[in-house]
């Protein structure tokens, strides 16, 4: 089927399937699934432009539905989204402009492709590094597994810094912290998510948990939360700029409101350092989808 | 089992044939003409739809018996 928007034919069932997956994927890590729904588009031959912009479109309805899911659940630190929130927004918009920039360059596939790559190649051998030295701590120190955490010590040096104002997040067990940390996390999200068309959470989540130290069940639902408004701005600005195919966005979403239900349900299978474990193979294989479309160009039809 | 099943078929191919074939052509031209209500709408019909799929979902889910989280 021709979406005369993007330009492009795609199978709709194809763009149904990676709907579930993302879908699967938000319900059961708690992120978007925006780096591989992102990749696996790329690879059928969406325009990069597109890619992010429908992107971020199709995650807005999902991440709505999931937010207040994991808010009844106890697993949003209010205070902290709303604050990320302020910083999000302007590294959306930033990443926006980029995208602009890169359109008239004509270099938008190359750019945003190799650092779709590096990021994502980084992020996955760091979470599968770090959860496995959290895994053995659990073994040897017989440590609680939700408070399993590798790199704890980032979290301790980064409470060290005192660069006024401190500000505290008793949901989220954080007696003080500097504010400009939490816009820093937030900024650097946002500006993923508008240049990227990712939610951020593949970041977003590591970040909050490494560096800025809350448990994983509340960077989960904290994250979510964060999503819908990184999502719902980013595909305003995207839309106005004629980045979005919202048909295709609509048509990915019939798949990922199926998904996001059994990807919730496994949830409980699986806690702290095992949901990072697994959660390192994803940016792995979209890191190979982009490389593959980058390296010969070819591209896959469905 | 087979009933909600069978009216999620329904639902399904009814949803595609509205969005894929009534949908296509407005927001075809909504997008060549006017990128700012283009922008709105769809951001309206992404959240709509989200709400109502998630509605629908939850709905054949619970009747299949398959436990949520919550």
């Amino acid at each position: 089927m021709e979406f005369h928007v993007a330009g492009v034919t795609v199978n709709p069932l194809f763009l149904v399937g990676i709907g579930f997956l993302v879908g699967i994927l938000g319900g059961f890590f708690g992120v978007g699934g925006g780096f591989i729904a992102g990749p696996m588009m790329f690879w059928v031959g969406v325009p990069m432009h597109f890619v992010v912009g429908t992107d971020l479109a199709h995650m807005t309805g999902k991440s709505i539905v999931a937010a207040k899911r994991h808010r009844a659940l106890g697993h949003v630190d209010i205070k902290l989204g709303l604050i990320m929130v302020l910083s999000t927004i302007a590294g959306v918009e930033l990443g926006a402009r980029i995208i602009e920039a890169l359109k008239t360059t004509g270099n938008l596939d190359v750019v945003i492709g190799s650092v779709y790559v590096i990021i994502l190649l980084i992020i996955s051998g760091f979470t599968a590094w770090e959860s496995l030295r959290a895994l053995r701590m659990i073994r040897t120190d017989s440590l609680d597994i939700k408070d399993a955490v590798g790199f704890k010590g980032i979290a301790q040096r980064v409470h060290g810094i005192k660069l006024w104002p401190m500000i505290s997040f008793p949901a989220s067990g954080i007696a003080s912290i500097s504010l400009w940390i939490v816009l820093a996390v937030g900024f650097i999200t946002g500006l993923l998510a508008g240049s990227l068309g990712v939610g951020g959470g593949f970041i977003r989540m590591p970040l909050l948990v490494y560096a800025v130290g809350i448990p994983t069940h509340v960077a989960v639902g904290t994250d979510l939360f964060e999503i819908m408004f990184s999502s719902g701005y980013g595909m305003l600005t995207h839309a106005i700029k004629g980045n979005v195919d919202v048909l295709m966005a609509l048509v990915m979403h019939t798949g990922a409101a199926i998904g996001a239900q059994i990807g919730a349900v496994s949830t409980r299978f699986f806690i702290g350092p095992r949901i990072r474990l697994l959660f390192s193979i994803l940016p792995l294989i979209g890191a190979l989808l982009v490389l593959a479309r980058l390296m010969n160009g070819a591209v896959t039809h469905f | 089992m087979t009933i909600e099943l069978s009216l999620y078929a329904v639902l399904v191919v009814a949803y595609f044939l509205i969005v894929l074939r009534l949908l296509n052509g407005i927001l075809t031209r909504l997008f060549q003409s006017d990128l700012v209500t283009y922008a709105i709408l769809g951001l309206g019909l992404v959240v709509t739809q989200g709400v109502l799929l998630e509605w629908v979902t939850s709905f054949i889910l619970n009747r299949l018996k398959v436990e949520r989280v919550e």
